[in-house]
């Protein structure tokens, strides 16, 4: 029988999961291995056991919390997708500030309706098997962890910066074009496509392990930005992993 | 300095194809280690010396650094031992008699028999350490009168994660092995010693000037059994040691398995202590 | 060895005549400052006045990423991918590039000899090129000169803004026959190009420094710096470290074995499967990246496995200067041996 399938979505913009319907010609193949049972963006079919649970977005609310481990004891493999899932993403920029102060801004008066919890990666609830980094997630990068999953064998795992894929395609380097980029110490397997198209990496699937956080900040100061705007961009999306 | 012009197309290699071996036994011998046994196509030999290597593929997943189990002297076949650590070998783990395994090889240096002829050989192995090394037994027992004592030490976690454990005991019954096995976290059933590997080494009762050790384990047990073969006085070339590294290549180019300026399989695994000692990045 | 003069303007001329004797691959312009190696479509598109190529010439030979065979996972089989290349010019190609593609023969084609570079490598010609050397280039401390002729089958030598061309070899002539806009000259001393990045030793004494710089301080330094993106090592036209992955598609029968260029300044490059890591700290990195270009090749075969093209200096977003960690252990050498010589 073929994996049954299933996607849930958290505090997320939902890119991740609309990237998953633009595979059109992979699509199809995707649909040889698996079954898809419930995705909220496609249909609305139910089922109580989900062999892999794809999980979107981070966990900013009491009730996601109950969702979570809801979803996690119906499912044999949960898989994170997404920089909300995987570590927070931009959401736990939220984190930065006191969270009183965030209610008030985000719903002023009516603050104390609203229960809210610092947003957090999903394996900061639940057990979760295997992650796809991006944001959003790329559709090679799912496609990798799913042929993985359905071969029975371990997906990928990053552990080079965003530099290395640059280098393999002979990129111009963004600071030799005057730009401040965190390829140097983001987790690839991107194929480096923001830095391939002249756009400056933003640290969207994490920061390596072990990273030199204090050289890093010393490079992007050096080529032009100031310390706070160097914090700032290093916070972007991980403001959960990174200690400032 | 190697020139262009000095090499002839017929001395390069197709250096990356792996041969399609059969799989003619495979049988889970612990929770964690599988033994296989292999064929070669069209009844070749693998031709490998103790303490060799080779490296297995599996399509899809990549390739692994593996030793050999068996004697040279075994015709015809060879066997591995795998631990399935990582992606690859736990694939491995399915294969079964029938299948084909893809093997390139073998690697490396080995032992040095010639070295070791009329020699005592004092073995020491910790944990999966003893599946190069069986190689290495299994031809000192197969050519027994060209070699002096053979003692055999021998040590793992507990006594689940025993390997081999019927040639053990066909080890320990004979008289021309001197068989020493201990678990550090023995269980209920367990009678034999206790403790890390290093406790047999005091009581030993080697000759010096013509013994030779062999050392295969975990990283952290070199130091340890090095220092303790030091303080029985055995000289550093009288030691022997089979180290891993991360062997993608097995040719000397991928650089991955560099001990300073040494590559681990080319010039080894195996290496004299001597040829080790100033590499500051061996032990 | 006859040497002839060729006007600057007549070069792409040159070009186009190559092209009967191969793809010719040269340098050309890339992103907003930046150069590499590309097959010449139009010959007046190559660049003649480059500091250096984003990546080394050795791409051509050890492509940055190279298929090594198709397997299917349902029979269990694999294809070998063949190699097959057709003759080809390298032009435009500066003297420390040709030093590092013959290193780069010892590296690949010493002990097991691999086909797939042997048929890249074969069947191929090379014209140099002088060049005005920038604040990164220091290859005249390493032994190499810009005007530095072995390997090159013609040489390009800038004169006064035109050229003076060395036939060097029997195949370089060939390519000559019937090319009717040089004339026959004597050849001529360039004076003024300097090296503005040096080396303070000769390189010969530097396997000596070396062997006492295992545990300087230098190391730490340069470490609390290095973002260990692999960018110096990525970069260099001697290096040779690789990985080889499987690729499988998405209808999970088929795939690819594929190497690709590694790094050994990356963290996870000498991990086995257990989860040991034999070289886990940047600053055991990083002096094994300079030991691999000054001391365990050199001890062996005599030559710094380094070529001073300046790219891991120009390249490293960290603004790491190869030559100047080569200067700082060198004074720290000196201050030791100072300090020996008081003590006696």
């Amino acid at each position: 029988m073929k994996p049954q399938v299933a996607f849930f979505d958290f505090t997320s913009c939902e890119g991740c999961q609309l990237n998953k319907l633009n595979f059109e010609n992979d699509l199809l193949d995707i649909l040889k291995h698996i079954d898809i049972v419930e995705f909220r963006e496609a249909m609305d079919d139910k089922a109580d056991h989900y062999d892999i649970a794809f999980i979107e977005g981070s966990i900013t609310s009491p009730s996601c919390v109950e969702r979570i481990h809801d979803i996690r004891r119906r499912s044999d493999i949960l898989v994170a997708l997404g920089s909300c899932a995987v570590n927070g993403g931009v959401n736990a920029m939220k984190n930065l500030h006191p969270i009183d102060e965030v209610r008030e801004t985000v719903y002023g008066d009516d603050k104390y309706l609203f229960a809210t919890l610092p947003a957090m990666a999903v394996s900061s609830v639940v057990k979760v098997d295997y992650e796809v980094r991006g944001c959003p997630m790329t559709q090679q990068d799912f496609l990798k962890l799913l042929i993985a999953l359905v071969l029975g064998k371990q997906p990928p795992t990053y552990g080079s910066p965003v530099c290395v894929e640059c280098k393999l395609k002979e990129n111009e380097c963004l600071y030799n074009r005057g730009m401040v980029c965190l390829g140097p110490i983001t987790r690839g397997g991107c194929d480096a496509v923001c830095p391939s198209f002249g756009q400056f990496c933003t640290g969207c699937r994490g920061i390596l392990d072990n990273p030199n956080i204090d050289g890093m900040l010393e490079v992007m100061t050096s080529h032009g930005i100031s310390l706070d705007e160097a914090k700032k961009r290093m916070l972007l999306y991980n403001s959960n992993e990174v200690q400032l | 300095m190697k020139r262009l012009q000095d090499v002839e197309h017929h001395e390069t290699e197709d250096l990356y194809y792996p041969t399609m071996c059969k799989v003619t036994g495979a049988k889970q011998i612990t929770e964690m280690e599988k033994w296989y046994e292999l064929e070669m196509p069209d009844g070749q030999s693998l031709g490998h010396s103790p303490g060799q290597f080779v490296e297995v593929s599996a399509f899809g997943i990549g390739e692994a650094p593996i030793s050999i189990s068996s004697s040279p002297s075994k015709n015809g076949k060879f066997e591995l031992c795998i631990r399935q650590v990582g992606t690859l070998t736990n694939v491995l783990k399915n294969y079964e008699t029938g299948d084909m395994m893809g093997i390139r090889g073998p690697f490396g240096k080995g032992f040095p028999m010639e070295k070791l002829f009329g020699k005592d050989i004092l073995v020491v192995a910790g944990g999966i350490g003893l599946v190069p090394l069986r190689s290495l037994i299994n031809y000192v027992l197969d050519n027994r009168k060209d070699f002096g004592r053979l003692i055999i030490l021998y040590g793992a976690k507990t006594p689940s994660e025993l390997l081999f454990t019927d040639e053990l005991e066909t080890w320990k019954d004979r008289d021309d092995v001197e068989l020493h096995v201990t678990v550090d976290q023995p269980d209920e059933t367990w009678e034999g010693n206790t403790g890390v590997i290093t406790t047999l080494i005091p009581s030993l009762d080697l000759k010096l000037n013509t013994t030779i050790a062999a050392i295969t384990g975990p990283p952290v047990m070199y130091k340890f059994v090095v220092m303790s073969l030091k303080s029985k006085q055995l000289p550093d070339d009288q030691i022997y040691l089979s180290l891993e590294r991360r062997m993608k290549c097995g040719v000397g180019k991928c650089g991955h398995c560099q001990i300073n300026g040494v590559y681990c399989c080319q010039d080894g695994p195996v290496f004299n202590y001597v040829d080790l000692k100033p590499l500051e990045e061996a032990l | 060895m006859e040497c002839f003069s060729l006007l600057r303007s007549d070069v792409p001329a040159l070009i186009d005549y190559l092209g009967d004797f191969g793809e010719v691959i040269a340098p050309h312009g890339k992103g907003d400052v930046s150069y590499s190696f590309e097959v010449v479509r139009d010959s007046s598109d190559v660049v003649l006045d480059y500091t250096r190529t984003l990546l080394p010439l050795k791409k051509m030979f050890l492509p940055p990423v190279e298929k090594l065979m198709g397997f299917s996972l349902k029979n269990g089989s694999y294809e070998q991918e063949d190699v097959i290349v057709a003759p080809r010019v390298f032009f435009g190609v500066h003297s420390y590039e040709m030093q590092s593609i013959l290193r780069l023969d010892h590296s690949m084609l010493s002990g097991s000899a691999e086909s797939n570079y042997f048929k890249r490598r074969q069947s191929s010609r090379f014209v140099g090129i002088s060049f005005e050397p920038d604040e990164f280039h220091f290859s005249e401390s390493v032994g190499v000169v810009i005007e530095e002729m072995e390997g090159f089958d013609l040489f390009l030598n800038e004169v006064d803004g035109d050229f003076q061309l060395y036939v060097l070899t029997d195949s370089g002539q060939g390519m000559l026959n019937g090319f009717d806009k040089i004339n026959l000259t004597e050849p001529e001393v360039v004076e003024g190009r300097h090296f503005k990045k040096k080396i303070r030793y000769h390189y010969n004494r530097l396997p000596r420094v070396f062997q006492y710089a295992y545990h300087s301080d230098v190391w730490a330094d340069v470490a609390s710096r290095c973002v260990g993106c692999g960018a110096c090592t990525l970069t260099c036209p001697t290096c040779f470290c690789f990985d080889v992955q499987d690729e499988v598609e998405v209808t999970a029968e088929d795939g690819m074995r594929q190497r690709s260029w590694d790094s050994c300044m990356l963290s996870t490059f000498a991990e086995v499967a257990g989860g040991e890591n034999f070289r886990e700290k940047t600053i055991n990195r990083t002096r094994h990246r300079l030991y691999r270009k000054f001391k365990y090749i050199t001890d062996e075969e005599g030559l710094p496995w380094c070529v001073g093209c300046g790219r891991c200096t120009a390249f490293c977003p960290a603004g790491i200067s190869l030559p100047d960690i080569v200067n700082e252990l060198i004074q720290e050498d000196e201050k030791a041996q100072y300090h020996r010589t008081v003590r006696v």
